[in-house]
């Protein structure tokens, strides 16, 4: 899956211009590829759903491209259903318009990038795929349509491949299914978001049942602190074993870890006693905070509805002889602010009054 | 927590969720962030386990092109992006989409049964009146085994991944129902803010093929059992045996950064207060002018009774005493459905302050017994 970026050797076949059916210049370029974790794992998902008799199934890649289309970056896909036989292969490409109108409808800047096949070989099928995306109009020309192979097979290692294409053929009418693939660099890019979704997805890797509940926040700290834990232990090891001349000592290790070690501050103990304070008042105060206005908030409405117990409800209709006593009662049950009139007022005021010191 | 809904109530107590999903959801979250983003997941239900397989992301049109393509007199015409995409899960527009997305699923094979759908928030702050009506849009809906998934972007980025899983329970789906949140409505049915979600576990489930690709991840095993010695301090940078990898443990989690936390936090928290403040406001005018009109019903029946008898001494009809009721209009009482809306995201707030007040202060202690060793805290 490393394809090491540095060793690519980059071929592009001169283009003879008017014979062969694409009269463009179709560019050949180099091309560098950016490969989304969630794009993978949408090839993924889809090869274990294929039908049975199936032995690869292909999809259509979505992406972005840079201004110059030399980097490609592809970070959706999705399946397109297709029928291959030994003389022939048919791709649904109704399917894979309106789809592609659908996607686009909710992720108007991903564009069509190229294709995706979940087997590593490259056969005649692949070419007339491979032409069919690159091809004017629907395609991705005049940019090179890419073509994402992922090997799915059971028990081998997952590799994956990317290619462009250039017209190759010796005759015009073997040109739509001929192709040279040229191989490009590609790379995985994690990015900082999914890091924390990858952990806990590659922590059920190593259950039987491969799953795993989400943890909270406390146990993930302590599993890190864990680890950090278990690192320290390796190197003091390694450096007591140097030190008692059991284990042969490295210059560049004793560097590096030299270097590391100077990077803990030296500080004054007062001035970290007082921060810690603060900082540790603070947590404390917000959290107080919090939990007050939860229990004011949780209080009041009590009071909406455990005080509408004592007088009769609202609109209820007016009876003459009520009067004032039923008035009292009905401004003191709204607002929630308590049973009796006076109270009611004094206790209101009492939570306005705390809302505006919050305020300030 | 004992005072919340049992989810013994609910026939779903479970949630299972491919990590295909959570790749999707943080992905679209983080590109749409600060705009919440909403989507859909389809899935299966099976038995009390709700399993989760796919998710797409709902179209939230811009409001240039709301204006020129969509009825103003659709009830779900909004013109503001948030308020867009968190209409979009119960928007006319987003269904007919999303049944197109699970009829061209269905071809290859994904499951086509819609499970509920999905949304982004910071800190902590989705509980609003759209979350309540999606949900329960969903809920009422042909298929009632729905759950709502919120994704949090920002406290993901601090180390854990936060996606919480919410069903509205039973008590609150009738008196959803009937629309009516008025004081006598809740008292008899005695809802709580406490009450309205029910929070579901959720599993993370990985197929074989993303295991094995898990395994095979990080660079294949150095060939020797131990690795030779760098000879030099460059080259310790850069072999690549040794380069960062994508599975390394997640250290960020031991950072210890208190402050812009807290400052956010308390400003969501002073919104929700200003919220309440204007409910609670609303609420006591309404008692106000209410009694004000009854004040005058009854001076105008008053006067009605002693005209009467006037009458009845000079032997005239009797005037009706019942015209009031035409004559006065008492105002409607406004629905106190905010105030508990508002109750539970100040509860969700201080949760989170919990949590992190927990998970700070270990940090710190460490810190500090860290660098004034010999002091116990």
């Amino acid at each position: 899956m490393a394809g090491d970026p540095k060793n690519y050797l980059h071929l592009a076949r001169p283009l003879a211009p008017a014979p062969i059916a694409t009269q463009s210049s179709a560019v050949t370029a180099p091309v560098t590829v950016t490969l989304h974790p969630q794009a993978l794992f949408s090839i993924l998902d889809h090869a274990s759903r294929r039908p049975a008799d199936q032995d690869r199934v292909i999809g259509t890649l979505l992406g972005t491209r840079s201004e110059d289309g030399t980097e490609v970056s592809i970070s959706n896909c999705y399946a397109v259903p297709h029928t291959e036989t030994a003389e022939q292969v048919e791709v649904d490409m109704d399917y894979q318009k309106r789809m592609l109108e659908l996607h686009l409808r909710a992720a108007p800047k991903e564009v069509l990038v190229g294709w995706y096949a979940t087997s590593g070989d490259l056969n005649t099928f692949s070419a007339l795929i491979q032409n069919f995306y690159g091809q004017q109009g629907e395609g991705t020309w005049p940019h090179p349509a890419v073509h994402l192979t992922v090997g799915t097979k059971a028990g081998q290692d997952i590799e994956a491949n990317t290619y462009i294409s250039a017209p190759i053929g010796v005759t015009a009418e073997r040109a739509a299914d001929s192709c040279l693939f040229i191989p490009v660099p590609h790379e995985i890019k994690y990015d900082d978001a999914s890091k924390s979704g990858l952990e806990l997805i590659a922590g059920a890797r190593d259950r039987e049942d491969r799953s795993q509940f989400l943890q909270t926040d406390v146990e993930m700290l302590e599993r890190a602190v864990e680890q950090v834990l278990e690192m320290l232990e390796r190197v003091s090891n390694y450096v007591s074993d140097v030190l008692d001349e059991e284990r042969e000592p490295s210059t560049a290790l004793g560097q590096f870890l030299l270097n590391t070690l100077s990077l803990a501050p030296k500080v004054n103990p007062e001035d970290i006693e007082k921060d810690f304070n603060n900082h540790i008042q603070d947590v404390l105060l917000v959290s107080y905070l919090s939990n007050t206005i939860r229990t004011q908030i949780d209080l009041s409405n009590r009071l909406v509805t455990a005080a509408l117990t004592m007088g009769p409800g609202d609109g209820a209709a007016a009876t003459a002889g009520e009067g004032g006593e039923g008035k009292g009662q009905r401004e003191g049950g709204g607002g929630g602010r308590g049973g009796r009139g006076g109270r009611g007022g004094r206790s209101g005021q009492a939570g306005r009054d705390q809302g505006r010191r919050e305020e300030q | 927590m004992a005072t919340d809904p049992k989810i013994a109530d609910s026939p779903i107590r479970e949630i299972q969720v491919e990590a295909l999903v959570v790749m999707r959801i943080i992905k679209h979250s983080t590109t749409s962030f600060p705009t919440p983003a909403t989507g859909c997941l389809v899935g299966m239900d099976i038995g009390s386990q709700l399993q989760i397989t796919n998710s797409f992301p709902f179209p939230a049109s811009n409001p240039e092109n709301q204006q020129t393509n969509s009825n103003p007199a659709d009830p779900y015409h909004q013109s503001d992006q948030a308020a867009l995409s968190l209409a979009a899960p119960r928007a006319k527009s987003s269904a007919t989409y999303a049944g197109e997305m699970i009829k061209y699923l269905r071809e290859v094979n994904v499951d086509a049964q819609g499970v509920g759908w999905y949304m982004s928030c910071s800190m902590g702050n989705f509980v609003s009146q759209a979350f309540v009506e999606n949900q329960a849009f969903y809920q009422r809906g042909s298929e009632e085994k729905t759950v709502a998934l919120v994704f949090d972007v920002s406290r993901s980025s601090q180390g854990s991944l936060n996606l919480k899983a919410y069903r509205l329970s039973p008590n609150f789906m009738a008196a959803l129902k009937d629309n009516k949140f008025s004081t006598e409505s809740i008292q008899k049915s005695k809802l709580r803010y406490q009450d309205i979600f029910i929070e579901l576990p959720i599993t993370i489930h990985n197929s074989h093929l993303l295991t094995s690709f898990l395994h095979q991840m990080p660079a294949a095993p150095p060939q020797k059992s131990a690795l030779d010695f760098p000879a030099s301090l460059a080259e310790l940078h850069h072999d690549p045996n040794i380069a960062t990898n994508p599975l390394a443990p997640n250290l960020e989690s031991l950072d210890l950064s208190i402050d812009p936390f807290l400052e956010k936090t308390t400003d969501l928290m002073l919104e929700s207060i200003e919220q309440h403040t204007t409910e609670q406001n609303n609420a006591s005018y309404y008692q106000r002018s209410l009694a004000r009109e009854q004040t005058k019903i009854k001076q105008w029946q008053e006067k009605r009774k002693a005209e009467n008898v006037l009458r009845g001494q000079q032997k005239q009809p009797l005037l009706p005493e019942d015209e009031w009721q035409k004559l006065f209009k008492l105002p409607v009482e406004p629905s106190r459905l905010e105030l508990m809306l508002v109750g539970r995201q100040v509860e969700q707030y201080a949760r989170q302050v919990d949590g992190f007040n927990a998970v700070v202060s270990g940090k710190m202690f460490g810190v500090r017994g860290n660098l004034l060793p010999g002091e116990i805290a």
